[in-house]
Protein backbone atom coordinates (compact mmCIF):
# COMPACT_ATOMS: atom_id res chain seq x y z
CA UNK A 1 0.00 0.00 0.00
CA UNK A 2 1.28 3.46 -0.88
CA UNK A 3 1.49 6.46 1.45
CA UNK A 4 -0.97 8.44 -0.56
CA UNK A 5 -3.41 5.19 -0.14
CA UNK A 6 -2.86 5.40 3.44
CA UNK A 7 -3.93 8.95 3.91
CA UNK A 8 -6.49 8.49 1.75
CA UNK A 9 -7.60 5.33 4.09
CA UNK A 10 -7.28 7.83 7.38
CA UNK A 11 -9.06 10.32 5.70
CA UNK A 12 -12.27 7.89 5.18
CA UNK A 13 -11.81 6.49 8.31
CA UNK A 14 -12.32 10.41 10.17
CA UNK A 15 -14.95 11.16 7.51
CA UNK A 16 -17.14 7.65 8.90
CA UNK A 17 -16.08 8.70 12.80
CA UNK A 18 -17.33 12.31 12.22
CA UNK A 19 -20.43 11.09 10.48
CA UNK A 20 -20.87 8.70 13.70
CA UNK A 21 -20.90 11.46 16.08
CA UNK A 22 -22.60 14.10 13.88
CA UNK A 23 -25.18 11.08 13.68
CA UNK A 24 -25.27 11.19 17.56
CA UNK A 25 -25.69 14.62 17.27
CA UNK A 26 -28.59 14.65 15.38
CA UNK A 27 -29.72 12.09 17.77
CA UNK A 28 -29.10 13.87 20.79
CA UNK A 29 -30.73 16.77 19.68
CA UNK A 30 -33.83 14.54 18.36
CA UNK A 31 -34.46 13.24 22.16
CA UNK A 32 -33.77 17.39 23.76
CA UNK A 33 -36.66 17.89 21.10
CA UNK A 34 -38.87 15.29 21.59
CA UNK A 35 -38.24 15.57 25.80
CA UNK A 36 -39.27 19.16 25.50
CA UNK A 37 -42.42 17.97 23.55
CA UNK A 38 -43.25 15.50 26.14
CA UNK A 39 -42.41 17.75 29.01
CA UNK A 40 -45.48 20.43 27.37
CA UNK A 41 -47.48 17.91 27.33
CA UNK A 42 -47.02 16.75 30.57
CA UNK A 43 -48.03 20.70 31.82
CA UNK A 44 -50.71 20.66 29.76
CA UNK A 45 -52.29 17.89 30.75
CA UNK A 46 -51.99 18.09 34.47
CA UNK A 47 -53.23 22.08 33.61
CA UNK A 48 -56.06 20.57 31.74
CA UNK A 49 -56.88 17.99 34.45
CA UNK A 50 -56.36 20.45 37.64
CA UNK A 51 -58.57 23.07 35.50
CA UNK A 52 -61.10 19.93 35.27
CA UNK A 53 -60.78 19.48 38.97
CA UNK A 54 -61.38 23.75 39.50
CA UNK A 55 -64.36 23.77 37.55
CA UNK A 56 -65.73 20.51 39.73
CA UNK A 57 -64.81 22.40 43.25
CA UNK A 58 -66.37 25.77 41.80
CA UNK A 59 -69.72 23.70 40.72
CA UNK A 60 -69.83 22.03 43.82
CA UNK A 61 -69.55 25.26 46.09
CA UNK A 62 -72.17 26.74 43.82
CA UNK A 63 -74.60 23.97 43.90
CA UNK A 64 -73.63 23.57 48.29
CA UNK A 65 -74.18 27.65 48.71
CA UNK A 66 -77.48 27.34 46.37
CA UNK A 67 -78.45 24.72 48.52
CA UNK A 68 -78.14 26.74 51.76
CA UNK A 69 -79.47 29.90 50.13
CA UNK A 70 -82.53 26.94 49.75
CA UNK A 71 -82.47 26.45 53.43
CA UNK A 72 -82.03 30.21 54.46
CA UNK A 73 -84.92 30.70 52.58
CA UNK A 74 -87.09 27.61 54.13
CA UNK A 75 -86.11 29.03 57.45
CA UNK A 76 -87.35 32.55 56.65
CA UNK A 77 -90.44 31.36 55.71
CA UNK A 78 -90.73 29.57 58.85
CA UNK A 79 -89.64 32.54 60.99
CA UNK A 80 -92.13 34.57 58.80
CA UNK A 81 -94.99 32.61 59.62
CA UNK A 82 -94.02 31.85 63.21
CA UNK A 83 -94.28 36.06 63.69
CA UNK A 84 -97.87 36.15 61.88
CA UNK A 85 -99.14 33.64 64.06
CA UNK A 86 -97.60 35.57 66.90
CA UNK A 87 -98.84 38.95 65.49
CA UNK A 88 -102.69 37.09 65.30
CA UNK A 89 -102.30 35.26 68.92
CA UNK A 90 -101.37 38.78 70.41
CA UNK A 91 -101.93 41.73 68.71
CA UNK A 92 -104.95 42.29 71.15
CA UNK A 93 -102.13 42.03 73.94
CA UNK A 94 -99.95 44.57 72.73
CA UNK A 95 -102.59 47.13 71.46
CA UNK A 96 -103.69 47.04 75.34
CA UNK A 97 -100.46 47.43 76.54
CA UNK A 98 -99.91 49.91 74.11
CA UNK A 99 -103.15 51.76 74.71
CA UNK A 100 -102.31 51.87 78.80
CA UNK A 101 -99.19 52.95 78.05
CA UNK A 102 -99.93 55.97 75.62
CA UNK A 103 -103.23 56.95 78.08
CA UNK A 104 -101.61 56.76 81.01
CA UNK A 105 -97.58 56.69 80.96
CA UNK B 1 4.39 -3.28 4.54
CA UNK B 2 2.45 -5.54 6.51
CA UNK B 3 3.60 -3.86 9.23
CA UNK B 4 2.59 -0.07 7.88
CA UNK B 5 -0.89 -2.00 7.23
CA UNK B 6 -1.14 -3.22 10.67
CA UNK B 7 -0.41 -0.03 12.04
CA UNK B 8 -3.07 1.95 9.25
CA UNK B 9 -5.44 -0.60 10.19
CA UNK B 10 -5.19 0.18 14.22
CA UNK B 11 -5.13 3.97 13.60
CA UNK B 12 -8.47 3.77 11.75
CA UNK B 13 -9.97 1.50 14.35
CA UNK B 14 -8.74 4.02 17.14
CA UNK B 15 -10.43 6.95 15.57
CA UNK B 16 -13.66 5.13 14.79
CA UNK B 17 -14.22 3.49 18.40
CA UNK B 18 -13.31 7.36 19.75
CA UNK B 19 -16.19 8.44 17.62
CA UNK B 20 -18.41 5.63 18.67
CA UNK B 21 -17.55 6.27 22.39
CA UNK B 22 -18.24 10.46 22.02
CA UNK B 23 -21.07 9.46 19.97
CA UNK B 24 -22.33 7.33 23.14
CA UNK B 25 -21.51 9.86 25.39
CA UNK B 26 -23.45 12.76 23.38
CA UNK B 27 -26.49 10.41 23.36
CA UNK B 28 -26.10 9.30 27.41
CA UNK B 29 -25.94 12.85 28.08
CA UNK B 30 -28.89 13.87 25.95
CA UNK B 31 -30.89 10.64 27.78
CA UNK B 32 -29.73 12.36 31.08
CA UNK B 33 -30.81 15.72 30.38
CA UNK B 34 -34.11 14.16 29.09
CA UNK B 35 -34.76 12.68 31.78
CA UNK B 36 -34.44 15.59 34.46
CA UNK B 37 -36.04 17.95 31.96
CA UNK B 38 -39.09 15.17 32.33
CA UNK B 39 -38.56 15.05 36.03
CA UNK B 40 -38.40 19.08 36.50
CA UNK B 41 -41.63 18.91 34.25
CA UNK B 42 -43.30 16.28 36.16
CA UNK B 43 -42.47 18.63 38.98
CA UNK B 44 -43.44 22.28 37.65
CA UNK B 45 -46.63 20.40 36.51
CA UNK B 46 -47.52 19.14 40.01
CA UNK B 47 -46.81 22.80 41.40
CA UNK B 48 -48.96 24.44 38.85
CA UNK B 49 -52.26 22.04 39.35
CA UNK B 50 -51.55 22.54 42.87
CA UNK B 51 -51.70 26.15 42.61
CA UNK B 52 -54.76 26.16 40.40
CA UNK B 53 -56.48 23.79 43.03
CA UNK B 54 -55.24 25.95 46.03
CA UNK B 55 -56.97 29.40 43.85
CA UNK B 56 -60.02 27.41 42.75
CA UNK B 57 -60.78 26.93 47.11
CA UNK B 58 -60.36 30.19 47.84
CA UNK B 59 -62.53 31.32 44.80
CA UNK B 60 -65.08 28.54 45.66
CA UNK B 61 -65.18 29.68 49.24
CA UNK B 62 -65.90 33.23 48.04
CA UNK B 63 -68.36 31.99 45.42
CA UNK B 64 -70.12 30.42 48.40
CA UNK B 65 -70.34 33.27 50.71
CA UNK B 66 -71.07 35.66 48.19
CA UNK B 67 -74.22 33.33 47.39
CA UNK B 68 -74.67 32.97 51.33
CA UNK B 69 -74.55 36.68 52.22
CA UNK B 70 -76.62 38.28 50.06
CA UNK B 71 -79.43 35.49 50.41
CA UNK B 72 -79.09 36.14 54.45
CA UNK B 73 -78.60 39.74 54.39
CA UNK B 74 -81.83 39.56 52.05
CA UNK B 75 -83.74 36.96 54.38
CA UNK B 76 -82.70 39.71 57.58
CA UNK B 77 -84.03 42.48 55.36
CA UNK B 78 -87.50 39.84 54.76
CA UNK B 79 -87.67 39.34 58.61
CA UNK B 80 -87.12 43.15 59.63
CA UNK B 81 -89.59 44.20 57.09
CA UNK B 82 -92.41 41.86 58.38
CA UNK B 83 -91.71 42.25 62.03
CA UNK B 84 -92.08 46.27 61.35
CA UNK B 85 -95.25 45.64 59.49
CA UNK B 86 -96.27 44.17 61.90
CA UNK B 87 -95.52 46.98 64.79
CA UNK B 88 -97.13 49.55 62.38
CA UNK B 89 -99.91 47.26 62.13
CA UNK B 90 -100.72 47.40 65.94
CA UNK B 91 -99.52 51.15 66.05
CA UNK B 92 -101.81 52.11 63.78
CA UNK B 93 -104.65 50.21 65.47
CA UNK B 94 -103.54 51.80 68.98
CA UNK B 95 -104.18 55.19 66.60
CA UNK B 96 -107.56 54.10 65.78
CA UNK B 97 -108.45 53.47 69.52
CA UNK B 98 -107.03 56.64 70.46
CA UNK B 99 -108.79 58.74 68.01
CA UNK B 100 -111.93 57.03 69.33
CA UNK B 101 -111.38 57.09 72.81
CA UNK B 102 -114.65 59.76 73.23
CA UNK B 103 -116.58 57.08 72.85
CA UNK B 104 -115.10 55.07 75.57
CA UNK B 105 -116.12 55.39 79.28
CA UNK B 106 -112.91 56.29 80.27
CA UNK B 107 -112.94 59.92 78.36
CA UNK B 108 -113.47 61.68 81.00
CA UNK B 109 -110.71 60.48 83.49
CA UNK B 110 -108.17 60.38 80.85
CA UNK B 111 -109.17 63.91 79.52
CA UNK B 112 -109.02 65.08 83.21
CA UNK B 113 -105.50 63.75 83.90
CA UNK B 114 -104.06 65.27 80.57
CA UNK B 115 -105.77 68.44 80.96
CA UNK B 116 -104.22 68.25 84.57
CA UNK B 117 -100.92 66.92 83.61
CA UNK B 118 -100.75 69.89 81.40
CA UNK B 119 -101.58 73.04 83.55
CA UNK B 120 -98.83 71.42 86.15
CA UNK B 121 -96.56 71.46 83.36
CA UNK B 122 -97.17 75.33 82.10
CA UNK B 123 -96.50 76.48 85.74
CA UNK B 124 -99.27 79.17 85.17
CA UNK B 125 -102.34 80.81 87.50
CA UNK B 126 -103.81 81.78 84.17
CA UNK B 127 -103.20 78.57 81.89
CA UNK B 128 -105.00 78.90 78.85
CA UNK B 129 -106.36 74.80 77.92
CA UNK B 130 -107.01 74.06 74.49
CA UNK B 131 -108.78 70.33 74.44
CA UNK B 132 -110.02 68.71 71.49
CA UNK B 133 -111.23 65.11 70.48
CA UNK B 134 -112.83 63.34 67.82
CA UNK B 135 -116.98 62.29 68.95
CA UNK B 136 -116.28 64.35 72.24
CA UNK B 137 -119.32 66.30 73.44
CA UNK B 138 -120.15 69.41 75.60
CA UNK B 139 -121.27 66.88 78.48
CA UNK B 140 -118.15 64.56 78.53
CA UNK B 141 -116.31 67.60 78.36
CA UNK B 142 -117.96 69.46 81.29
CA UNK B 143 -115.14 67.87 84.18
CA UNK B 144 -112.96 69.29 82.57
CA UNK B 145 -112.89 72.75 84.21
CA UNK B 146 -112.74 70.96 87.54
CA UNK B 147 -109.23 70.48 87.14
CA UNK B 148 -108.38 73.95 85.45
CA UNK B 149 -107.21 76.83 88.25
CA UNK B 150 -109.51 79.70 88.65
CA UNK B 151 -107.95 82.14 86.32
CA UNK B 152 -107.86 79.37 84.05
CA UNK B 153 -109.61 79.05 80.20
CA UNK B 154 -110.93 76.44 78.54
CA UNK B 155 -111.09 76.55 74.64
CA UNK B 156 -112.59 73.44 73.07
CA UNK B 157 -111.98 72.52 69.70
CA UNK B 158 -114.65 70.60 67.61
CA UNK B 159 -112.00 68.69 65.82
CA UNK B 160 -109.36 66.68 66.98
CA UNK B 161 -106.31 68.17 67.80
CA UNK B 162 -103.02 66.76 65.93
CA UNK B 163 -104.79 64.17 64.62
CA UNK B 164 -105.92 61.88 67.25
CA UNK B 165 -106.69 64.38 69.42
CA UNK B 166 -105.66 65.64 73.07
CA UNK B 167 -104.71 68.77 74.97
CA UNK B 168 -102.74 71.60 74.59
CA UNK B 169 -101.81 74.49 77.92
CA UNK B 170 -99.81 77.57 77.27
CA UNK B 171 -99.28 80.53 79.94
CA UNK B 172 -101.30 83.41 78.60
CA UNK B 173 -98.62 85.09 77.00
CA UNK B 174 -97.78 81.83 75.06
CA UNK B 175 -94.85 81.06 76.12
CA UNK B 176 -94.77 78.08 77.52
CA UNK B 177 -96.39 75.35 75.43
CA UNK B 178 -96.80 71.93 77.04
CA UNK B 179 -98.57 69.76 74.12
CA UNK B 180 -100.11 66.80 75.52
CA UNK B 181 -101.99 65.41 72.68
CA UNK B 182 -101.96 61.72 72.03
CA UNK B 183 -99.46 62.35 68.80
CA UNK B 184 -97.30 64.21 71.37
CA UNK B 185 -97.29 61.62 73.71
CA UNK B 186 -97.04 59.17 70.78
CA UNK B 187 -93.67 60.82 69.54
CA UNK B 188 -92.13 61.22 73.79
CA UNK B 189 -93.02 57.41 74.47
CA UNK B 190 -91.98 55.94 71.01
CA UNK B 191 -88.73 54.43 71.80
CA UNK B 192 -90.66 52.65 74.63
CA UNK B 193 -93.66 51.59 72.08
CA UNK B 194 -91.40 50.24 70.22
CA UNK B 195 -90.07 48.20 72.94
CA UNK B 196 -93.08 47.02 74.38
CA UNK B 197 -95.34 45.91 71.18
CA UNK B 198 -92.00 44.01 70.20
CA UNK B 199 -91.81 42.71 73.56
CA UNK B 200 -95.21 41.74 73.75
CA UNK B 201 -95.58 40.18 70.25
CA UNK B 202 -91.90 38.67 69.81
CA UNK B 203 -90.93 37.50 72.95
CA UNK B 204 -90.70 33.91 73.75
Amino acid sequence: MSGIDAVKKVVETETQARRIVDEAAAKAQKVISETREQAERIRQEAVASAQGRRDGILREAKEKAEAEALQSDQETEQILDTYRKLSDERKAAAVSKAMALIVNG
Amino acid sequence: MNTMSESLQKLQNRILSDARLKAQETIKEAQANAQQTLEEARRRAQKESEEIIAKARVEAENVRRSILSSKVRVNRLRILDEKNRIVQDIIHTVEDQLSSIATTDQFENTAQRFVAEAVKAVESDQPIVRIGFKDATKKNLDGMSRVLPKGGKLVIDEKPIDDFGGVIATDPEGRVVFNNTFKSRLERLDNQLLTLIASTVFSE
